[in-house]
């Protein structure tokens, strides 16, 4: 009996259910209809939005999956969008060098995986603090292969990955392919969370020492979860390169870092959605503060202080609390 | 005979504090051996030391091959389990979860037939963090017990018990010894589930081997008496 | 030669002044304060704008005096009320801290660089084989040396230091033992933030004014801890003192990766020894 509930373990992840489609459904509408009516500069808004919240989604991975909080993602974000720059030219055909960039960032970022995963909380962010600022300097140095604090511009040839080239630099064609990778990566986000590796990731996370004693070697795993993170993040940043056509060390410095952590917390890790939530709020927040006062800086500071003190599950702690009272009144309702 | 798990002169210091000195003992398939002896004497220190958690002194061998010093992941999966003292498990993950991951993956072997022993098949989708203390130090017994090892390390399992859960504990001990023939070493404070599961015993005091013998040879042996006691007994 | 070495010296004198009050901070409240850099550039700015009016020692005064006042202050309001929380929120909060002291100093002092010279007492240069050397950057080394060993008795003579420093073994045991954290606290932390803004000050005319010091310091600084082992005043010192050379023989012998040189001795030394050079292990 109980041997059976056991076997019949599968588990459906929260994206296949129902109501998961609904919401990707909506998800869709609300692009589709954006892209019908929003003026040129909303578009635009949104596609850089769009690009920066898989920058979001990829922290916040990290600090959901792994409890670690980065704080030198603009460093993969900068690879892949250097990369991207260096692919084209090179003259590398891009549906080959675009991938090579994403595996090298990958391998790369394993590598380092393999060593800062023995770190424990603080350490690991001081450690990605340094790390990205010492790839933030290798690409300011090296101005041979990157022209240094000049930037390089990143020409595409005439069609890319079967799309005339002009798709991706365009506010709409950036925002609905940017939105459909976006959705992509959350979804493969919650199979994974599903999956037994994703279960035995959150072991990991919550007990290491007992899932060693449990037979499992988790360095690998560890590794692995960083550098994945570390992929999505150069994701964002080969989009970032397609789409602005242009790339400095700028996006490399460890502000911006400490911006995609901003936006994770301000949208928290409750759910994996949350970033990217996060992410958008972070950026219309930002482009009103601008308007309004030249502080957004400190107004910023003052958000994340806030958010992290009184608000810790940040938006996505404020739906959970939500649907609990939702759910808490419907119960009493039924009760009666 | 051959003994399934041998650990010879066992030993730890902390600093330059003795906390564990040549301790040897044998683990025979489908017994329980019970490790006892009054707090400090270096009970969960043995069991630390030999399962990896720290490093110490002496040597292990498994079916007479040495694994001294292999990693907690590498015993595990030659069929050497344990548990803790102090519960450890996964308080975001459902029971469920918990024990398929122990088992790496699959809800076969002993799973179904342990799930029903200790009861947990009510909270089997219940994460940890929700369930009672008892349920919580059942599963980390669980997790030790799943995946049917050959050699258990059994720290305190019933600590925090009710008298009658200990004595429910006790039975399902002695079960899994001789039906899965599994060689268990008990570290335990309750002398009711000492007595009741464990043929043969080693007395430790303050580090040091004290003596070994049945149970009914310990339970009226002055020098055990004495070191439980003190002299004034 | 002599003269890289010297330049070595100064440069890790500074280093180890800041990571100091790292040390210090982390010690007693086991959180990393990402707001040191900003309270080093705090520092430098406020002391020079007292220093261009009053005078270089009203400046370094003032620099302490503020940064006491604020180092005080994110005891009182924030380390202390998030002192049961996970420490990685309070990291997250002095960033927050971080990110609105670097807009006020943007804000009241602007984007530009600004110089300043060293007093008139300790400008001019001394010849040191055969080489001429500025007298000011042998202040560093002795100001840095005087705080360092100031800092040495306090914690080695003083009962409040001996509680830090019980506290920093072991928490929890210092707790036990009385020790109260919470009335070392402002005491500690205003002191962490006092080093970084005499820092500051202290390396305004040998280094220039922006508003991106404070980052590039903190990351510097960070280095220094994590390869001298969190929490250690002795790793940290090794580390900065290493890294001090390794700045000023690789800006002259290797000027194209200068920059990187630490950062590669960070990776080498947490391959070999993740829990840095005199760390616990973790």
């Amino acid at each position: 009996m109980a041997n059976q509930t056991l076997a019949h373990s599968f588990r459906e992840s929260p994206i296949l259910r129902p109501s998961g489609l609904i919401v990707l459904a909506i998800l869709t509408a609300t692009v589709v209809i954006l892209t019908a009516t929003g003026s040129r500069i909303t578009l635009s808004l949104l596609a850089q939005a769009t690009i920066i919240s898989i920058m979001a989604l990829s922290v916040g991975f990290l600090a959901r999956t792994a409890d670690l909080i980065s704080f030198g993602h603009a460093a993969p974000f900068g690879l892949g969008a250097y990369g991207t720059a260096l692919v084209f030219q090179h003259g590398i055909p891009a549906e080959v060098g675009i991938w090579l960039v994403l595996v090298a960032v990958f391998a790369l970022f394993f590598v380092i995986g393999l060593v800062v995963g023995k770190l424990n909380g603080i350490a690991f962010s001081m450690l990605t603090l340094a790390l990205g600022q010492f790839f933030f300097v290798a690409v300011s140095k090296l101005r041979a292969i990157t022209a240094g604090a000049d930037g390089m511009t990143v020409s595409l040839p005439r069609s890319l990955f079967g799309l005339p080239s002009r798709t991706f630099q365009t506010p709409d064609g950036m925002f609905i392919i940017a939105a459909v990778i976006l959705a992509a990566l959350v979804i493969l986000i919650y199979l994974f969370e599903a999956s037994r590796t994703g279960r035995l990731a959150i072991g990991v996370r919550e007990n290491e020492e007992r899932v060693l004693f449990l037979g499992y070697r988790t360095k690998i795993l560890k590794a692995a979860v960083f550098a994945t993170s570390a992929t999505i993040a150069g994701v964002s940043g080969v989009l970032f390169a397609l789409y602005q056509g242009f790339v400095s060390p700028e996006i490399m410095h460890w502000s911006f870092s400490g911006n995609a952590l901003i936006m994770a917390i301000l949208g928290g890790s409750l759910a994996v959605w949350g970033p990217v939530a996060g992410a958008l709020v972070f950026f219309f927040l930002r482009e009103w503060l601008s308007d309004l006062t030249e502080h957004w800086l400190a107004v910023l500071g003052v958000i994340l202080i806030t958010v992290t003190v009184a608000w810790p599950g940040g938006m996505t702690g404020l739906a959970k609390a939500m649907r609990t009272r939702i759910s808490g009144r419907e119960r009493n309702g039924g009760g009666k | 005979m051959s003994f399934l798990f041998r650990c010879e002169n066992i030993g730890k210091t902390y600093g330059g504090v003795v906390a564990l000195k040549d301790v040897s003992l044998n683990l025979e398939s489908g017994q329980v051996h019970g490790l006892i002896g009054p707090n400090g004497a270096g009970k969960s220190t043995f069991i630390d030391v030999v399962s990896g958690r720290t490093p110490g002194l002496g040597r292990v061998f498994f079916e007479d091959r040495e694994i001294t010093g292999i990693s907690p992941s590498a015993m595990r999966r030659a069929g050497i389990s344990r548990s803790f003292q102090r519960t450890s498990i996964f308080p975001a993950l459902t029971v469920r979860d918990q024990i398929e991951l122990a088992n790496h993956g699959t809800g076969g072997g002993n799973t179904g037939e342990l799930v029903e022993m200790l009861g947990l098949g009510a909270v089997l989708d219940t994460e940890a963090e929700e369930i009672s203390y008892g349920q919580q130090r059942l599963v980390d017994l669980a997790l030790a017990l799943v995946g049917d090892p050959r050699v258990l390390l059994l720290d305190e399992p019933a600590a925090g018990l009710s008298v009658q859960e200990s004595a429910v504990l006790s039975g399902h001990l002695e079960e899994i010894a001789e039906r899965w023939n599994v060689a268990v070493l008990l570290v335990e404070h309750d002398m009711d589930v000492i007595f009741r599961v464990c043929k043969v015993l080693t007395v430790l005091a303050s580090g040091r081997f004290l003596v070994q013998g049945t149970s009914a040879d310990i339970r009226n042996n002055p020098v055990v008496i004495e070191a439980y006691f003190g002299s004034t007994a | 030669m002599i003269i890289n070495a010297l330049n070595g010296l100064v440069y890790g004198s500074l280093l180890f002044i800041l990571a100091s009050g790292l040390v210090l901070v982390y010690g007693l409240r086991r959180v990393v304060n990402f707001a040191h850099g900003a309270f080093y550039m705090l520092g430098a700015y406020i002391g020079y704008s007292v220093a261009i009016h009053a005078g270089f020692i009203p400046g370094i005064i003032a620099a302490a005096a503020v940064l006491i006042a604020v180092g005080v202050a994110l005891d009182l309001v924030v380390f202390r009320k998030l002192a049961d929380r996970d420490p990685l929120v309070t990291v997250l909060v002095t960033f927050g801290v971080l990110l609105v002291l670097e807009d006020f100093v943007r804000t009241v002092w602007g984007t530009g660089n600004y110089a300043i010279d060293p007093p008139a007492l300790l400008s001019g240069v001394v010849q040191i084989a055969g080489a001429p050397f500025p007298i000011y950057r042998l202040f560093i080394v002795f100001a840095s040396a005087l705080m360092a060993g100031g800092m040495v008795i306090w914690l080695r003579y003083s009962r409040s230091g001996l509680w830090v420093r019980a506290a920093s073994h072991s928490p929890v045991v210092a707790a036990m033992c009385g020790v109260r954290t919470n009335v070392l606290g402002p005491l500690v932390v205003g002191l962490g933030a006092a080093f970084a803004g005499i820092a500051g000050i202290v390396a305004a005319p040998f280094l220039s004014l922006n508003p991106s010091m404070g980052a590039e310091i903190l990351v510097m600084s960070f280095v220094v801890s994590v390869v001298g082992g969190l929490g250690s005043f002795g790793g940290a010192f090794i580390s900065a003192m290493i890294l001090g050379q390794i700045q000023a023989f690789g800006v002259v012998y290797l000027p194209e990766i200068a920059a990187l040189l630490p950062f590669l001795l960070m990776a080498l030394v947490l391959v070999v020894r993740p829990q840095g050079i005199l760390g616990n292990k973790v």
